[in-house]
């Protein structure tokens, strides 16, 4: 079976859970490396100056950090194929140091790349239809998803046929790729927000109308030095209006985003300026004035992006959750996974299942080679060679029969990837950091290897729950701080390292800001701060309460005094 | 330039740095003129002088095939050049959570 | 500085009029947008464009478009993308159908960009090759969106062949 899938575009059978590009979009891509190539030789001979060069190759993924240059390629709504995650295997192994980095918007970094490289490797990821176009720069970022879509049980709609509507749309868009900065949009189809919609510049909430697909639509969250949840910008907006109205939104940004301050760039600054009555009005205008049919998105083309999507075959064998109660009940270890690391499907007899990349003292969302091809191949056996990346920098096999679980947590154990610790205090996101960072102020990711190792009893991590805990090494906040029911900022005083904390931030639907609890602390003393946080929460929880519901219960002072009476 | 990596007191000494064009890592400038992957090749300029010297240095960038050229307070007290500040430390020494690739006992790094 | 139209470099017949300098009676001229009522007073049949700054919003044109036959828009650095949504705008909104021209500081990876959103012509600047802007005009044949040059349907979904 997996062979057939893995043969995909050309056999007319389309990979499982993404589009299948056809020999249009391979010569796109084609084009779009070959004009890289040239511009890596335009700025190589001096005809580009780096000043010039940089917001090209950041169009193309790729930063100069602090030890060499770092390359991140799209994993567009955050779904690939076995196929395609073998080539990131080989591309961490021939260019980089043996790793990849998976990031909170579905991406993956490769950390030690260097320039001249670059071409090539992306077209060796051409070669599997991938790419790593508008990962940065003041463009339309890679949309993300719901790393559950198409799977999930709380499903309304599987979002993704317009997340890559959405990423053909915005790619070398001609009006919005030199944006007053940049612009992410995230899209679900669940009520229960797993995308942080309302965190995001556009959020999207898709679901069924009474004449077809209609959206709801969120703008101007975001999380960075000014971190605002999203203004409710309106309800029901019907799919073939979908493009007109998000090509409207992102032109009165494209008119009136400020461009004197990079730190007020954002859409986000803009709504508050204008209000979110004022900028509705002239969204409304802009909309009423645009030649709508041009923009129409009809459900032809909708059906016909659809049609280039696999689905999969799901028909388990009637005994299929019988026969996984019973692995469970058999074994304690394996039944502690599935409590913490699965999620439920829509179809009888599957599941869908998380790999944790949060190893006891390792590095949040790192996979070395050999791991991404271990991925790859379980895939394939276990869930129709379809792999989804999530933004607590996870990964998940979304379809999974579950009287095949069992074999599944046997296999990831021996690849060293079968961590039970989703959304338990061990899952912690984390950004590069100043280990990789040039604009960081302090190391993330140490502060997250001694907080994993200090909780690594899995027991201790169950008792405490569900607990958040993101860590940014600067304000920029690409590890979601602000949304963590513990939230670690990295600051830098006189050069050397301080951190911050914010309690009672959200990035689900009781989407929430965490608020600065006291002063920052040195870097030895973080840790146990967080774990006398801990400790008060569980002294004053009532029964089944989250440490965010406690927090919001009993306000920060108690938490405070933890923290800081000791000190 | 990031201010926080160019923070320099008024006496003391610095270290000038910037990342290769070519394959972005980074280099220390030698005694010489030319750049080093190693601190400990770096030459230690006083600050009185430092800043006419990255001047000149970022002049000729685009000829030397660097970027991004600027200076590094060091430590008065060691031998080997120790920038003050943690950051610089982590881009002399190697990122901290992966020891095997620090720069200084590293084979060069021929990632290929 | 060299005018190019359609990847090719082709003459310049206007002459573009500071805030200050006398305006000739006759002759195609672009004036700056404060200054739009000046050109607008001579006689009907004198070819006239105006220059408009990128913060301007295009509906001020409204009243004078149908006597312009050229409107100016500019990249003070190539980063501030306004000048797309203008010539977009002057496109679709208003249905101007005369010479979009850019001025500034524009790069030629944006020339594609630039002719999908309703620009004709593009002011070099200084220095600029005119073989690799050429290039950039010739180097994609598939987009991926809806623009003001309507191009043809290539296929399924979105994506148009770029002429
Ligand atoms: C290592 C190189 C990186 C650089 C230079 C970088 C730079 C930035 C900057 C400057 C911002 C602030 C933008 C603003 O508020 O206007 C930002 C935000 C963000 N970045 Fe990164 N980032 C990096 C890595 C990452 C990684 C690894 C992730 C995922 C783990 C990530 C995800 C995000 C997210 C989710 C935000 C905040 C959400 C928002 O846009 O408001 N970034 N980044
Ligand atoms: S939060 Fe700051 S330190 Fe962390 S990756 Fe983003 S820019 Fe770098």
């Amino acid at each position: 079976m997996s062979a057939e899938i893995l043969a995909a575009p050309s056999s007319g059978i389309a990979p499982v859970g993404h589009y299948a590009y056809d020999q249009v979009d391979r010569a796109f891509l084609h084009d779009r490396v070959e004009q890289f190539r040239d511009q890596v030789a335009r700025r190589l001979s001096g005809t580009l100056s780096e000043d010039e060069f940089k917001p090209l190759r950041l169009m193309n993924g790729l930063y100069l950090q602090l030890h060499a240059y770092m390359l991140r390629v799209a994993i567009p709504y955050g779904i690939l194929d076995s196929r395609q995650m073998r080539e990131l295997a080989n591309i961490a192994r021939t260019y980089d140091r043996d790793y990849g980095h998976f990031t909170t918007r579905q991406n993956i970094q490769f950390n030690w790349i260097r320039l001249e490289d670059t071409p090539d490797i992306l077209a060796r990821l051409a070669t599997v239809d991938m790419h790593a176009i508008q990962t940065s720069g003041n463009c339309i970022r890679n949309v993300t998803c719901d790393q559950f879509a198409g799977a999930a049980a709380d499903e309304l709609l599987d979002p993704r046929v317009h997340a890559e509507i959405l990423r053909q749309w915005s790619t070398l868009h001609p009006e919005f790729s030199f944006l007053p900065r940049k612009f992410k949009i995230a899209i679900s189809g669940s009520p229960n927000d797993r995308v942080a919609a309302r965190f995001h510049d556009i959020g999207l909430v898709a679901k069924p109308g009474r004449h077809g697909t209609v959206f709801d639509v969120f703008v101007g969250g975001g999380m960075g030095r000014t971190p605002i949840v999203g203004v409710h910008l309106r309800d029901n907006l019907p799919e073939e209006d979908l493009l007109a109205y998000l090509e409207a939104m992102i032109r009165v940004y494209n008119e009136y985003g400020r461009r004197d301050n990079i730190y007020k760039a954002r859409i986000k600054i803009l709504v508050q300026a204008l209000g979110a009555e004022g900028y509705r009005e002239k969204v409304d205008a802009e909309f009423a004035a645009m030649d709508r049919a041009r923009y129409r998105l009809p459900p032809e083309t909708v059906a016909a992006i659809r049609a280039r999507f696999g689905t999969p075959a799901l028909d388990a064998p009637s005994d299929a959750a019988e026969r996984l109660a019973g692995a469970r009940r058999a074994d304690a270890a394996f039944d502690r996974w599935v409590r913490t690391n699965t999620h439920s499907h829509r179809a009888a007899g599957y599941i869908s299942a998380v790999i944790s990349l949060k190893p006891d003292g390792g590095i949040p969302g790192d996979a070395t080679s050999a791991q991404l091809d271990a991925i790859a191949d379980l895939a394939e056996r276990f869930s129709f060679g379809e792999i989804r990346i999530s933004h607590m920098q996870n990964v998940v096999l979304g379809h999974v029969r579950q009287d095949e679980l069992h074999a599944l947590w046997q296999e990831l154990g021996r690849a060293g990837l079968a961590s039970a610790n989703i959304g338990l205090i061990g899952d912690i996101i984390a950004c590069p950091g100043l280990d990789y960072c040039s604009l960081a102020n302090a190391r993330s990711i140490p502060i997250a290897q001694k907080l994993s190792a200090r909780f690594a009893n899995p027991d201790l991590q169950e008792r405490i729950g569900d607990l958040q805990i993101k860590i940014s090494g600067c304000i920029n906040a690409c590890g979601h701080h602000h949304a963590g029911h513990i939230g670690i900022l990295g600051v830098d005083k006189k050069g050397e390292e301080f951190f911050q904390l914010t309690l009672g931030g959200s990035a689900a639907s009781d989407a929430a800001i965490g608020q600065i609890l006291g002063p920052a602390l040195p870097e030895d003393s973080t840790v146990d701060a967080i774990a006398h946080l801990v400790d008060a929460y569980l002294v004053h929880r009532t029964d089944g309460e989250r440490f965010l519901d406690t927090y919001r219960r009993l306000g920060a002072a108690l938490f405070k005094d933890a923290v800081y009476a000791l000190a | 330039m990031d201010v926080r990596s160019n923070r320099r007191e008024a006496g003391g000494s610095s270290v000038v740095t910037a990342n290769r064009l070519l394959d972005g890592r980074i280099v220390w400038l030698a005694g010489d003129g030319a750049w080093s992957g190693r601190i400990d090749a770096a030459h230690v300029f006083s600050n009185d002088g430092i800043e006419a010297v990255i001047d000149a240095t970022a002049r000729r960038q685009q000829a030397d095939g660097v970027v991004g050229v600027y200076g590094v307070q060091v430590r008065d007290d060691s031998t080997t050049p120790v920038p003050v500040t943690v950051r610089e430390r982590i881009r002399a020494f190697g990122p901290t959570v992966h020891p095997e690739f620090a720069t200084l006992t590293e084979v060069p790094p021929d990632v290929r | 500085m060299p005018l190019l139209e359609n990847g090719r470099i082709v003459e310049d017949f206007w002459t573009t009029i500071g805030g200050d300098e006398l305006l000739p009676p006759t002759g195609p001229v672009i004036v700056p947008l404060d200054r739009l009522e000046d050109g607008l007073a001579r006689p009907a049949g004198e070819k006239l464009g105006v220059a408009l700054p990128p913060d301007a919003e295009i509906a001020v044109l409204r009243a004078a478009l149908p006597r312009l036959a050229l409107v100016g828009v500019t990249f003070p650095t190539f980063r501030d993308g306004r000048a797309f949504s203008q010539a977009r705008a002057l496109r679709e909104h208003l249905d101007f159908a005369g010479d979009i021209r850019v001025t500034g500081r524009p790069l030629p990876d944006q020339y594609e960009f630039l002719l999908r959103c309703g620009v004709s012509t593009v002011q070099l600047p200084d220095g600029a090759d005119p073989a690799v802007w050429a290039r950039a005009h010739e180097r994609f044949t598939t987009a991926y969106q809806p623009a003001v040059r309507d191009e043809r349907a290539e296929g399924f979904g979105l994506r148009r062949f770029l002429a």
